[in-house]
């Protein structure tokens, strides 16, 4: 072997550190890019207060008629202010944990541009999984804070039962937005493999919320699609924090709520990895 | 065992094509029974690169350069065969292996789309782990070679073409990789700007030892950066060595084309380099070509002896364009007697 060759097959590992510092500095960026386009969150905040207030008067009419013939003021185990607060915070959360790499990811196949991706040494999932942090982090500030300054005093929403509920909703929504993010992942890993998956995409939009509960609490469905979803991912995104801001969790209940959540980001991402190999590995890069 | 940097063995790829039916029918027959076919954009390529050589790899269009350094990169993963950079399987040890190259695809950027061209550069510092001293450096040297000092704050989408792949050019440089693949890295340039990504690519030829495969349309490129070519067409080598040898195998066509003061007849014209193997071609108006071979005859008999026979008002002489080099190498090939 000659003298530069021997030298290219010098192992490279980055440092642990140097790889937080590098990811984060992808918080960092994607922070910076969705503040040169936030005036397009403007009109989110508008349209959220519209599906809240849309919520509201369904459910207004709903418990108006139900109720009367219940002895316990309550549909699904919820009462009427606990039902507003559920839809209120579910809408609120959604502001934050959600994210678009499914759609992005398939673009970014479909035009060829992950081959300037693949070209660079880290992970393209934990790229995008970080960037999805910072979009969250920005989505914070300007859209979800904007959101619940409007949609709080508006609909009288509840406040959690006990302050440190503020805390364990938020890392509920937190853990929420790991889950959500690989999710959507591996949604758009599909792309590696099919030519288009704009109607998977859409599928994926419609049902999404559904699954996640934000659409219609849980408890309003019957026993064996509760169990059903119990070993699914999905409760965990909306209905779990929600949950837990109503106070329906506390103690040891909250606790394994959290557990189990973390549990579920973890083995998502771990299977994002896997899924992300399987698929580059017959990467088709469009152009050129 | 060879101990080129670069090594391609019996490298492949097939992609994999659905051929669409005409019309309303041929759609539904398609949903039922999909017509497939299978293309080998790269056949059977092998060679290989010693350390600090600049290649020139050069095609007509679908001729497989653009799969060929896909693979190369470790984008893609070929249908079979073999390929080694230092002894680095690119798509195997992806992340060790791409810490150490450097790639433009002339067609995009790497750069990030939204950000000024700076944040991207800092970005590029913390992936690849480049010492503040050795980024300041390199930075030097970009603004030198590159003159990207004017637009580093602009974001990425604002920049013209060529500012753009002058940008494209160092970010894949920051970080001293010793290989780097260019594919196309003059398209679009005008006159200026080819040559400064020129004047920069011998440079760190010359100065870094960076192994370079560059692919290109213009052979310019190829005559001013690369002593050796590889032609490929329809995904096969057909022709690896010095330019020069190139030149010898297929001879050196030139075509001119002259235009004249005053209308002449086509035979008047021809006269003038009678015993010069020249070729005259039919006129358009005051407009005439020929081709002639320089490794026959030189360019400035040619001319001396028009110019001495008729009044020539303008002349202008073209290099035979690397597609009908390639064409020719190729009909080569077929008749084997010639
Ligand atoms: N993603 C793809 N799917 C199917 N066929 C492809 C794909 N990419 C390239 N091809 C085909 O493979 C062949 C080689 O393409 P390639 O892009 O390597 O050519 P090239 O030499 O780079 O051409 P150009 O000079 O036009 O850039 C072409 O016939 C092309 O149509
Ligand atoms: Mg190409």
């Amino acid at each position: 072997m000659s003298e530069l060759a021997a030298q290219l097959l010098t192992p490279w590992h980055r440092s642990a550190s140097a790889s937080v510092g590098l990811y984060f500095y992808f918080i960092r960026l994607a922070f910076l890019k969705f503040l040169a386009y936030r005036v397009r969150y403007y009109t989110g905040v508008v349209s959220y207060t519209i599906f809240v207030t849309g919520h509201y008067y369904v459910y207004s009419a709903l418990f108006a008629s139900a109720v009367a013939e219940s002895a316990t003021g309550q549909l699904g185990g919820l009462s009427l202010p606990e039902m507003i607060t559920y839809v209120a915070i579910s809408w609120i959360g959604r502001s934050f944990y959600f994210n678009a790499i499914a759609r992005d990811l398939a673009r970014m196949v479909q035009e060829g541009e992950i081959a300037v991706m693949l070209i660079k040494p880290f992970h393209v999932q934990t790229v995008m999984m970080f960037e999805a942090i910072g979009e969250s982090a920005f989505r914070l500030l300007m859209f979800t804070l904007p959101i619940m300054v409007v949609i709080v005093p508006l609909f009288h929403i509840q406040s959690a039962p006990d302050p440190m509920i503020y805390l364990w909703t938020f890392v509920s929504f937190c853990l929420a937005l790991v889950i959500y993010s690989q999710l959507n992942f591996m949604l758009g890993c599909l792309a590696f493999a099919m030519k288009n998956i704009q109607g998977v995409l859409r599928a994926k939009m419609v049902s999404m919320d559904f699954l996640t509960g934000v659409v219609v609490p849980f408890t309003f469905f019957p026993e064996w699609f509760q169990v059903v979803m119990s070993y699914l991912p999905f409760q965990y995104i909306s209905y779990v924090p929600v949950t837990i801001y109503l106070g329906k969790r506390q103690g040891a209940e909250l606790q394994e709520a959290l557990l189990v959540q973390l549990a579920w980001a973890v083995g998502l991402f771990l299977l994002g990895r896997l899924v992300w190999r399987v698929s580059v590995r017959n990467v088709i890069v469009q152009g050129g | 065992m060879s101990d080129s940097l670069i090594q391609v063995r019996g490298l492949t790829r097939d992609y994999r094509l659905t051929k669409k039916r005409e019309g309303v029918t041929g759609g539904l027959v398609d949903l039922v029974r999909p017509r497939r076919e299978i293309l080998r954009a790269v056949n059977d390529v092998s060679f290989e690169i010693p350390t600090g050589e600049m290649v020139g790899y050069i095609g007509a269009n679908g001729a497989g350069k653009s799969t060929t350094l896909k693979m190369l990169t470790g984008i893609l993963t070929p249908t079979s065969g073999e390929v080694t950079v230092g002894g680095l399987v690119p798509w195997e040890q992806r992340l060790q292996y791409t810490r150490h190259i450097g790639a433009v695809f002339g067609q995009r950027t790497q750069l990030w789309w939204d950000l000024a061209v700076v944040e991207s550069f800092r970005l590029l510092q913390k992936i690849y782990e480049v010492e503040e001293s050795v980024y300041k450096r390199q930075m030097e040297t970009f603004h030198e070679l590159l003159d990207i000092g004017d637009f580093l704050h602009q974001p990425v989408r604002k920049l013209s073409l060529g500012q753009r792949m002058r940008c494209d050019l160092a970010a894949a440089l920051l970080h001293g990789p010793r290989v780097l693949f260019l594919d196309e890295p003059t398209i679009g340039l005008d006159v200026v700007a080819k040559e400064n990504v020129r004047e920069f690519l011998r440079e760190i030829r010359d100065r870094d030892k960076v192994t370079i495969i560059l692919t290109t349309h213009d052979l310019a490129d190829i005559e001013q950066l690369c002593k050796r070519v590889i032609i490929i067409d329809k995904g096969q080598v057909h022709f690896d060595g010095d330019l020069e040898d190139l030149r010898v195998r297929v001879g050196q066509k030139v075509r001119l084309t002259v235009d004249l003061r005053e209308s002449v007849a086509s035979e008047v014209l021809a006269e003038t380099t009678t015993g010069l193997p020249v070729r005259w071609e039919t006129a358009e108006g005051n407009r005439h070509h020929a081709e002639f071979n320089r490794s026959e005859v030189a360019g400035g008999e040619v001319i001396k002896s028009l110019v001495n026979g008729v009044h020539v008002k303008d002349l202008h002489m073209a290099e035979q364009p690397i597609e009908e080099v390639v064409r020719d190498i190729y009909r080569q090939q077929k008749e084997p007697s010639a």
